[in-house]
């Protein structure tokens, strides 16, 4: 496939310019792509955000209705994530049922929102043990140039902040502002060489698939995390990671506090 | 759609405020996604929906492959959240009859010929949905063909044109074609500003034959302005590319 | 000027003058293609602007070695069409005694002359060539290859500017991939301006700016080398 030749190529560049301690964007090492939010694109939607992380871009709608709790948390909401890796995204992305890595990019995306508590599930409740919102986020990959994962993760909490639970359409009260109450924020990075490279562009990402997620919340705790792709990670690099993403989240939730 | 049928029309006016003849505010935009070959969004009424294309490209698994011409694909999809009850991920009958019909309004025009072997990918995710979106999609992938560099003989533009209150209205929008009691759905070649033929033609619901050649007018009509968006998004693109000799 | 046109745009009345980019119907001359309208009173053809390379016989091609077969092997040259490089297409001088990988092995990049192509488009390479040769050094940067015109220059003139200025070796594929081989870090200018020709051609005064751009590049180059004897 000609999509090969390519990636082939630019490795070359990617490890050559590495040497000389650049990026081939002229990026610093800890420097996002510039970052664009914007919500409330989707008017069908509860929720809705699209953002743009270089050229990378994703749009994420929140859907809600109600439905049955599960048995153990009869009186909580029910939070559901979905990622499609459309094929418009990418000349590899194939049509069919959801892959390993839109499966990924779903469950770790859920993770972070899950794991911080960010929606107060117990608001969600409309009779105990029979009815609670199930709250969909549906994950759509428009163009992937690297970094999907940290794009979506962003894209559902900015959808998140501006959902509404449409309570009036369904008879079962007035509606209400989604209640969230924290700010997880992932920073994913790519590991070659010695190197920590955060919000990988596709051309990097052609040195191979040498991922770390870093999730943390807004008092830094960290609530989520994935090793992704089959490398070695040294206990330093490790350490490194935490500062870096702890400290690059930090910005990136500063833009989410003007959604 | 047992709910009572609203008024459609009310005093000459569409509940919307357009008159009969008139075109949903549309918006388009040329080659927008970096990793596709050619791309568009549109923007038609409420509809959001964007558009890739991928090709010629080599076509897997190899029995696919066609030794005299390009295969051609057509991917229409509807995101989960794009209409008010979520819609479960992945092709339903609906959007597999769409995606055929859209795929046949565009091979005739593609000149596959020149591509043996290979094939073209067209893919649309419609963002959000009111209606007409299989309209909006066509003209938005036609676009993206463009955008991509493929050859073909001209452009394609489509509309629907629906029967509402008994009045024909051009570019439906949501109440019309829930209530209405036609719809019928046109795509058109068009080459050097002229229509030259119907590349999509669906109906369901009632009309007349009188009527039918009306709308076929109307659409036609409708379709012309189209074609002066999508060529003006073309031009917007690559404008700045006109060489000073 | 030369002007935009979308296809079904009527470019000429007279069937004679069709070129590339263009088709005729009922006697009438219509582009095909988005591009640019080069039009005299005895050819029209539109320039490109987008679009995948589609091979052609002479071509100059950079591909990537894909398979190894009992015969030859199986080159991605960037294109829809993968192609094959017989092993008689392959310089006997250099190939004796050896096993057709140890030849050529996959991944191994090669530039080649596209010999010939079939109905089918099946594409067929020879390395029998002063120009062709596998390549073992350098890098090879890719661009669309609908500016690779634009790369070249007008009789070269780009290309020229890029080999004088920087003092490295260039060859161009057809195919959108330009091989450069030299010093690790004039190549990587070199490159760098490749990219800014693709996306500004069309401008004016761009030989101008390239100059410069490779002058100011290649001062910081020659100063950052001067400190580095300095300091060692």
């Amino acid at each position: 496939m000609s999509e090969d030749i390519l990636l082939d190529i630019k490795r070359d560049y990617v490890l050559s310019r590495l040497r000389d301690g650049e990026r081939i964007d002229g990026r610093r090492f800890d420097e996002y792509r510039p970052i664009e939010i914007h919500t409330n694109v989707i008017s069908k939607a509860e929720g809705s955000a699209l953002v743009k992380i270089g050229n990378t871009q994703v749009v994420v709608g929140i859907k809600l209705q109600p439905g049955e709790p599960f048995a153990d948390t009869p009186d909580r909401g029910v939070l559901i994530t979905n990622a499609e890796l459309v094929p418009l995204a990418s000349p590899t992305f194939e049509p069919g049922p959801p892959d390993e890595n839109s499966v990924e990019l779903a469950r770790v995306v859920d993770r972070g929102i899950r794991e911080s508590e960010a929606i107060d599930l117990t608001k969600l409740c409309i009779e105990e043990g029979s009815k609670v919102w199930i709250v969909f986020i549906d994950i759509h990959a428009l163009d992937d140039d690297g970094n999907l994962m940290d794009a979506s993760a962003l894209a559902a909490i900015a959808a998140l902040l501006t959902t509404t639970v449409p309570a009036e359409r369904f008879g079962v009260g007035e509606d209400f502002p989604l209640p969230v109450r924290d700010l997880p924020v992932s920073v994913t990075s790519l590991i070659v060489n010695d190197h920590i490279l955060i919000d990988p562009s596709r051309d990097e990402v052609s040195v191979g698939q040498y991922f770390m997620t870093i999730t943390t919340d807004q008092d830094d705790n960290i609530v989520a995390m994935q090793k992704s792709g089959s490398y070695l990670l040294s206990e330093e690099k490790f350490y490194e990671l935490i500062d870096v993403s702890i400290a690059r989240a930090r910005e990136i939730r500063q833009l989410l506090k003007d959604v | 759609m047992n709910e009572e049928k609203p008024k459609l029309i009310v005093d000459g006016k569409r509940l919307d405020g357009r008159s009969f003849d008139e075109l949903r505010p549309i918006k388009i935009e040329a080659g927008i996604l970096k990793r596709a070959d050619g791309s568009c969004y549109i923007e038609m009424g409420k509809n959001k929906i964007v558009a890739a294309v991928y090709g010629p490209r080599e076509v897997h698994p190899k029995h696919l492959q066609d030794p005299s011409k390009a295969v051609i694909r057509y991917r229409y999809n509807m995101a989960p959240f794009s209409v008010e009850e979520r819609k479960r991920p992945g092709p339903d009958r609906r959007s597999i009859e769409i995606s055929k019909v859209s795929k046949e309004a565009l091979e005739p025009v593609i000149m596959k010929e020149l591509f043996p072997r290979s094939g073209i990918d067209i893919f649309v995710e419609v963002l959000q949905a009111d209606a007409g979106t299989r309209t909006a999609c066509l003209n938005a992938a036609s676009v993206a063909l463009i955008d991509a560099g493929v050859a073909m003989r001209g452009i394609v533009t489509a509309v629907a044109v629906a029967k509402v209150d008994g009045q024909l209205v051009l570019d439906p929008m949501k109440e019309e074609d829930n209530y209405g009691e036609a719809d019928v759905p046109f795509a058109f070649l068009i080459r050097s500003g002229k229509i030259e033929s119907i590349t999509l033609l669906q109906m369901d619901g009632r009309m007349t034959a009188e009527e039918l050649k009306k709308a076929l007018e109307l659409a036609k009509k409708g379709a012309m302005e189209i074609y002066a968006v999508q060529r003006d998004a073309i031009m917007r693109k690559y404008r700045s590319e006109e060489e000073v000799e | 000027m030369r002007k935009l046109v979308i296809p079904g745009d009527l470019v000429a009345t007279n069937p004679r003058v069709a070129g590339y980019g263009t088709y005729v119907e009922g006697g009438k001359v219509y582009a095909k293609i988005l591009g640019l309208l080069d039009k005299t009173d005895t050819s029209v053809r539109i320039i490109p602007l987008k679009g995948k390379y589609i091979p052609s016989v002479g071509d100059i091609v950079i591909g990537i070695v894909r398979e190894v077969t009992g015969n030859g092997w199986v080159v991605d040259i960037h294109s829809p069409y993968q192609a094959f490089l017989p092993l008689p297409e392959y310089p006997e001088n250099k190939s004796r005694n050896l096993k057709v990988n140890e030849i050529l092995d996959i991944g191994d990049a090669v530039i080649a002359r596209v010999l010939n192509i079939d109905p089918k488009m099946k594409v067929t390479l020879t390395m029998k060539d002063k120009v062709c040769k596998p390549v073992r050094v350098g890098r090879i940067v890719a661009i669309n290859p609908a500016r690779i015109p634009r790369v070249i220059g007008k009789k070269g003139s780009m290309i020229r500017l890029l080999k004088a200025e920087l003092g490295i070796q260039i060859i161009v594929g057809q195919n959108g991939l330009i091989w450069l081989n030299g010093d690790r870090r004039k190549v990587s200018i070199a490159e760098e301006a490749i990219y800014i020709i693709e996306a500004e051609a069309h401008t004016e005064g761009l030989t101008d700016r390239i100059t410069v751009f490779i002058k100011s590049k290649k001062g910081e180059l020659e100063n950052e080398r001067g400190e580095t004897q300095a300091n060692s």
